[in-house]
């Protein structure tokens, strides 16, 4: 009998192990075929021309050629400050604004207030072609072409619907005695706001920080209408000018550029990605 | 209900300050609501301003100048022109259509299996979570130029057919030619089916793993579960990515004009078989067809408006668990 069920118990083992094998060999498969786009992009960033030409997928021979040339030839550590100045501003701006309005709609009683918030919603309907066009002309008519005023300036004025929204059901969810007991303090409702119901709302300042640099990074079709001097190119433009409509750059300038652009999102992805999968997941579920 | 009607006397009361000194008098109870309703406002006066400069009233301004022609009201001149003249119309609203019916659902059921395995229970699985999600955090730009080269022809070094060619397969004409276009748009969301994949997960996490134990007790294989417990359960979320996702791919440019902009004329790609609404518009509009480029724009729009309207309406379906 004993024999019987250490035989049972060593099978069941074995179909354990070999269940788990099978599992880490799907997940490896399917990492790899996901990441080898952005891989290939890394290691052909780093082949020299010579090997590109003849026909090779990887190198056999390292050069740090494509990214001289990147910063050399091209202007791109201009294009790097001037998308910095944009993304640094986006980064504080959006979270601050967006949960400056919607502690309104999530915490402070005023007539009228659900109207609005439907009002501030319903933007989300219209497509960004439709306003692109007219804020064009507004913008150009103000003389904000070629100015980063046209990226920045209006992120203060609410920092985005979805944002707003994504904020006003996180703070539902913060206990009200919190505040009331701040209320008795006697703390003003900007210190509500800013000291109080602010630090508790990490995770999601969190992910529209990352959303605020993620847009404003690699936002290349607002930048395209507003800059007509390259001298003020932000990255995103530089890329796409130099390398796709031009299209004369070596192979390796261009996976070099596109490394550049990819790094600094991957590295933020890679320090934060606990907290943002749960920042991902909350906005997913309010939803 | 009282309180809310004198809170309506006091904020129409702001509008009109000469009344202050007649019948209506500031009691401090009156003060401390009209005081308290201004707080309110004012924490939302950034958004709605914002709304009002940057959303609507561009909204509004396109909407006007699509009945104008040359600054003149010309009504329906445009949209004629758009619906009966244009042979660009089809093309690109096909396109538009066909690209968010097609890769909206296609995402979804890819990240749907892309979950199921980063759900395994087994160490180390964060770290494939990340490897599967870092393709979705490259920018569009980057992307974009990365597919193109990628889906070249072999006699450009392109990597995807060098592979297939090693293999001994034929080549692939991926963007070179209008009838694989598509496809490989589509075959290129492939690697951003971690967005969906994310989504799925935090389902997952979010369904009570005690019906999946009772389930598991009545006898219940993989499949009942997915039919019986994780979609009906999931039905918020699937509805509400459907909505945005729909609604975020018919207004789509990004990866589109990098690769359009390569092999084809104008960012529509070989024969205009990638030619999107959107990327139509900033062509108009490049060329100072200002006017026809807001028609097209509104057409867009009530098409966008069409889709979540039906998706509301259709919203019966969603299980919203026990509302608290």
């Amino acid at each position: 009998m004993e024999n019987v069920m250490d035989e049972r118990n060593r099978s069941a083992r074995r179909r354990q192990i070999v269940i788990r094998t099978l599992q880490y060999l799907l997940l490896t498969v399917i990492a790899l075929i996901l990441c080898f786009p952005f891989l290939l992009m890394v290691l052909q960033s780093v082949m020299p021309e010579s090997q590109f030409q003849a026909g090779q997928i990887f190198p056999t021979a390292f050069t740090g050629l494509g990214y001289v040339k990147l910063f050399t030839e091209n202007n791109y550590l201009t294009y790097f400050l001037n998308t910095l100045v944009i993304v640094v501003f986006n980064v504080i701006a959006m979270p601050l604004a967006s949960s400056f309005c919607a502690y309104s709609f999530a915490r402070l009683q005023w007539k009228g207030k659900e109207l609005v918030f439907a009002c501030v919603l319903s933007t989300l309907m219209i497509p960004g072609v439709v306003t692109q066009i007219p804020l064009f002309l507004m913008f150009s008519s103000w003389g904000w072409t070629n100015t980063p005023w046209p990226l920045t300036v209006p992120t203060l004025f609410g920092g985005g619907a979805i944002n707003i929204f994504l904020f006003r059901q996180f703070m539902r969810g913060i206990p009200m005695e919190l505040e009331e007991a701040a209320k008795m303090d006697g703390a003003n409702v900007f210190r509500r706001w800013f000291s109080i119901t602010l630090p508790l709302c990490v995770p999601i300042l969190l992910f529209v920080a990352v959303g605020a640099f993620g847009s404003s990074w690699g936002d290349y079709f607002q930048p395209l209408f507003y800059y007509t001097d390259p001298e003020k190119y932000t990255l995103a433009v530089a890329v796409y000018k130099v390398t796709v409509l031009d299209g004369v750059a070596e192979n390796s300038v261009v996976m070099a550029a596109g490394v550049f652009m990819s790094i600094l999102p991957a590295l933020i992805f890679f320090f934060l990605q606990r907290k943002l999968i749960d920042g991902i997941m909350v906005g997913a579920v309010k939803g | 209900m009282e309180a809310r009607e004198e809170l309506g006397a006091a904020a129409t009361q702001t509008d009109q300050p000469e009344g202050r000194g007649g019948k209506f008098r500031l009691t401090p109870r009156r003060k401390r609501k009209l005081i308290g309703w201004l707080t309110g406002v004012v924490f939302a006066l950034p958004v709605i301003l914002g709304v009002l400069i940057f959303s609507y009233y561009p909204a509004l301004q396109a909407l006007a100048s699509s009945f104008m022609k040359d600054g003149e009201f010309e009504w329906f001149f445009h949209y004629e022109t758009i619906f009966v003249y244009d042979p660009d119309t089809w093309t690109v609203f096909g396109n538009t259509l066909l690209y968010a019916l097609v890769s909206v659902p296609f995402g979804l059921v890819l990240g749907y299996f892309l979950a199921l395995a980063a759900n395994f229970k087994i160490k180390g699985i964060s770290v494939y979570r990340i490897l599967f999600y870092l393709p979705v955090v490259i920018p569009g730009v980057a992307s974009g130029l990365l597919f193109a080269h990628m889906m070249a022809r072999l006699d450009s070094n392109g990597v995807f057919n060098m592979m297939l060619h090693a293999i001994g397969l034929g080549e692939l004409s991926f963007f070179e030619e209008a009838s694989t276009s598509m496809l490989s748009l589509l075959f290129m969301s492939v690697w951003t089916a971690g967005g969906s994949m994310i989504i799925w997960l935090s389902a997952f996490k979010n369904i009570p793993s005690t019906l999946y134990e009772a389930a598991k007790l009545d006898g219940a294989n993989a499949w009942d579960c997915l039919i019986h417990i994780t979609i009906p359960m999931s039905t918020p979320l699937i509805f509400y990515n459907l909505v945005t996702g729909v609604i975020g791919a018919l207004q789509c440019t990004t990866p589109l004009v990098v690769v359009g902009d390569r092999f084809g004329t104008a960012g529509g790609g070989a024969g205009n078989a990638i030619y999107f609404v959107s990327v139509k518009i900033l062509n108009e509009f490049g060329y100072t067809y200002y006017e026809y480029a807001s028609a097209l724009s509104i057409v867009l729009f009530a098409i966008v408006g069409v889709f979540t309207l039906i998706l509301f309406k259709t919203s019966r379906w969603v299980f919203y668990g026990e509302e608290k």
